[in-house]
């Protein structure tokens, strides 16, 4: 079959079915709904489970207990969403298994608003919910992009029995553009006996699996966060993708962006380079673990002497930039986050009033 | 071949089928025909991508558009201002309602019942066949009845829109052509029109249709793209 023309929000839907997920467990929030409208069409027709939870929290939960039992699930929703569910996401990275959480953000703090944001971007990569755990983070730019994340993200999530995110906008979920399903992307799910509890009459081993979050001895306590740094520290050797724009020119000024807004900021770049200013850029498609050396070595360029974060959020990315730049060069931020996605022609006259 | 829609005519479709790049452009063909135009966007499901867009340039045309009011534009709230009966009680020459999406979206359409009782309208169908659920004679029929069980209204025509944006080629429009053609065969409902996207009608043989086609200047892009001049 060929491409056929997707709204991001469905395109994430059917790449879940398409990645041998069978399991999606939802409450609708704008501007991500549509996953939800989409799966409850198509779950019954392939055989799966569309149910939506009576809140967020309780699908979060839900997530949990189906993990648990070495299912594939995920779930999809949007910032505040996300918010009541990372409760849940801290016991499930606690207690080390694997589930896929998408979320279409919008603005906030609070309730906010229902058009597009970054502002989640400290919840996706240092937090949302309690203690020591990372996501795997995984940021699209394209509807095609999403899809093809989505369908990796369920092998990566059992590669490390920990919920991978992928973090997305209300533009990447609301815009259509062309997709397809790429084969290659299929995995079958990785065994799960040796820690699921997936049944005594379903396994060869005896062995009772026990999955919890909870270690009251601060030794045993100790010794799961070790192992979760452990996994943590693998994900920054293995798992680090990025895309370099326009890298090979002298740039003078180095962009770091993610998402929608690298799309911005690609047009704002080709359009500045018919004017004959070069401007180089690190789109990170993980934004943990963060391309560190690629920022850094982008920075060091004899060219660049400056480094632009420019996101839908109100600087929370520069602080990953900074850190890689390592004093490089200086760093600066520009940013939105009120809904509005700033246009080509406002990165051209970023660039431009830091080049004079 | 020119369209020659006049009255009210209400476009209703799928999630994405097109509906409101065709309201907006079907709106600038026909004024520029001379005929006196209207356009109310009546999608009280989606904040996203909308008429609205197309604002300023509509109006410079001097074509009326009716949106919810300036303040609740980004809520998604379903408002539907008292301006759209105003306008069903006193249409201009070619009125046009834009739907939401699915049978979701058409349910307003029963809101606007008493507005509509005796007044003639035609209801069109967008039809993309490169879309999910309409990809099928059969899936098309299925969102025509769901449609119409939710406005409590016919559907009395189609338009064919296959596209698949920027990737659109001249095969995906005869291939949809065809499909579209068969769905009109099958249902008996008329193919009003197809679309064509301005990028590709110089590379089309308009002569392989036997349907008007309305070419289309896109409107509804994402922020690091221009639309084309109306």
């Amino acid at each position: 079959m060929g491409k056929i023309l997707m709204k991001g929000n469905e395109a994430i839907g059917e790449a879940g079915i398409r990645a041998g997920c069978l399991n999606y467990f939802a409450y609708p929030i704008t501007p991500q709904s549509e996953v939800a409208e989409y799966l409850s069409h198509r779950m019954p027709e392939v055989g799966g489970v569309f149910l939506q939870g009576e809140s967020e929290v309780a699908v979060g939960y839900m997530i949990f207990g189906a993990a648990a039992c070495g299912e594939r699930v995920f779930t999809t929703s949007s910032s505040p969403g996300i918010s009541l569910m990372s409760e849940a996401i801290s016991y499930i990275a606690g207690a080390q298994c694997p589930a896929v959480f998408v979320n279409i953000m919008r603005g906030g703090p609070g309730l906010g608003g229902i058009l597009p944001s970054q502002a989640d971007y400290f919840q996706a990569t240092k937090g949302g919910g309690h203690g020591d755990y990372r996501l795997l983070v995984m940021a699209p730019a394209s509807v095609q992009e999403a899809v093809e994340m989505v369908m990796m993200a369920f092998p990566l999530a059992e590669k490390y029995r920990n919920p991978v995110m992928i973090l997305g906008d209300g533009l990447i979920g609301q815009m259509m553009e062309p997709v397809e399903f790429p084969e290659n992307l299929k995995s079958e799910p990785s065994k799960k006996d040796d820690w699921a509890t997936n049944g005594m009459d379903t396994r060869k081993s005896k062995k009772r699996n026990l999955v919890k979050s909870l270690f009251l001895d601060p030794v045993k306590l100790n010794e799961n966060n070790l192992i979760l740094k452990e996994k943590y520290e693998r994900m920054k050797r293995e798992e680090v993708r990025f895309e370099p724009y326009n890298t090979d020119s002298d740039y003078r000024i180095l962009i770091v962006s993610y998402g929608t807004m690298s799309r911005v900021c690609r047009t704002a770049i080709d359009n500045l380079k018919a004017e004959g200013i070069d401007v180089g850029m690190i789109r990170p498609q993980t934004l943990f673990p963060f391309p560190e050396d690629a920022v850094f070595q982008a920075a060091s360029k004899k060219s660049c002497g400056m480094a632009l974060s420019i996101e839908m959020s109100m600087g929370q990315m520069v602080e990953d930039v900074e850190r890689c730049v390592h004093g490089k060069c200086p760093v600066k931020w520009y940013g939105k986050c009120g809904g509005e996605v700033p246009t080509p022609e406002e990165i051209m006259d970023v660039v431009r009033s830091n080049l004079s | 071949m020119d369209i020659l829609l006049e009255g009210i005519v209400i476009i209703v479709g799928n999630y994405g089928s097109g509906k409101t790049e065709i309201s907006i452009n079907l709106a600038v063909n026909r004024k520029l025909a001379g005929i006196d135009v209207s356009v109310a966007d009546i999608d009280l499901v989606n904040p996203y991508f909308r008429a609205r867009e197309a604002r300023r340039q509509l109006a410079e045309l001097g074509i009326g558009i009716i949106l919810p009011p300036d303040k609740y534009l980004q809520a998604d709230l379903p408002i539907l201002t008292p301006a759209v009966a105003g306008l069903i009680r006193k249409p201009s020459r070619l009125t046009i309602l834009d739907v939401g999406g699915d049978k979701v979206g058409a349910t307003v359409l029963s809101a606007l019942a008493d507005a509509l009782d005796g007044k003639s309208y035609r209801m069109l169908q967008v039809i993309n066949p490169f879309r999910p659920f309409t990809d099928t004679v059969k899936g098309c029929m299925k969102m025509k009845n769901e449609i119409e069980k939710a406005s409590r209204m016919s559907i009395s025509g189609i338009i064919g829109n296959a596209n698949l944006i920027d990737e659109t080629t001249v095969d995906v429009i005869y291939e949809g052509y065809a499909f579209v053609s068969k769905v009109s065969g099958e249902t008996g409902l008329p193919l009003e029109f197809i679309t064509v996207s301005s990028r590709l009608s110089d590379k089309i043989d308009m002569k392989r249709f036997s349907c008007p086609v309305l070419e289309l200047h896109r409107q509804l892009v994402p922020p690091w793209k221009k639309a084309a001049a109306l």
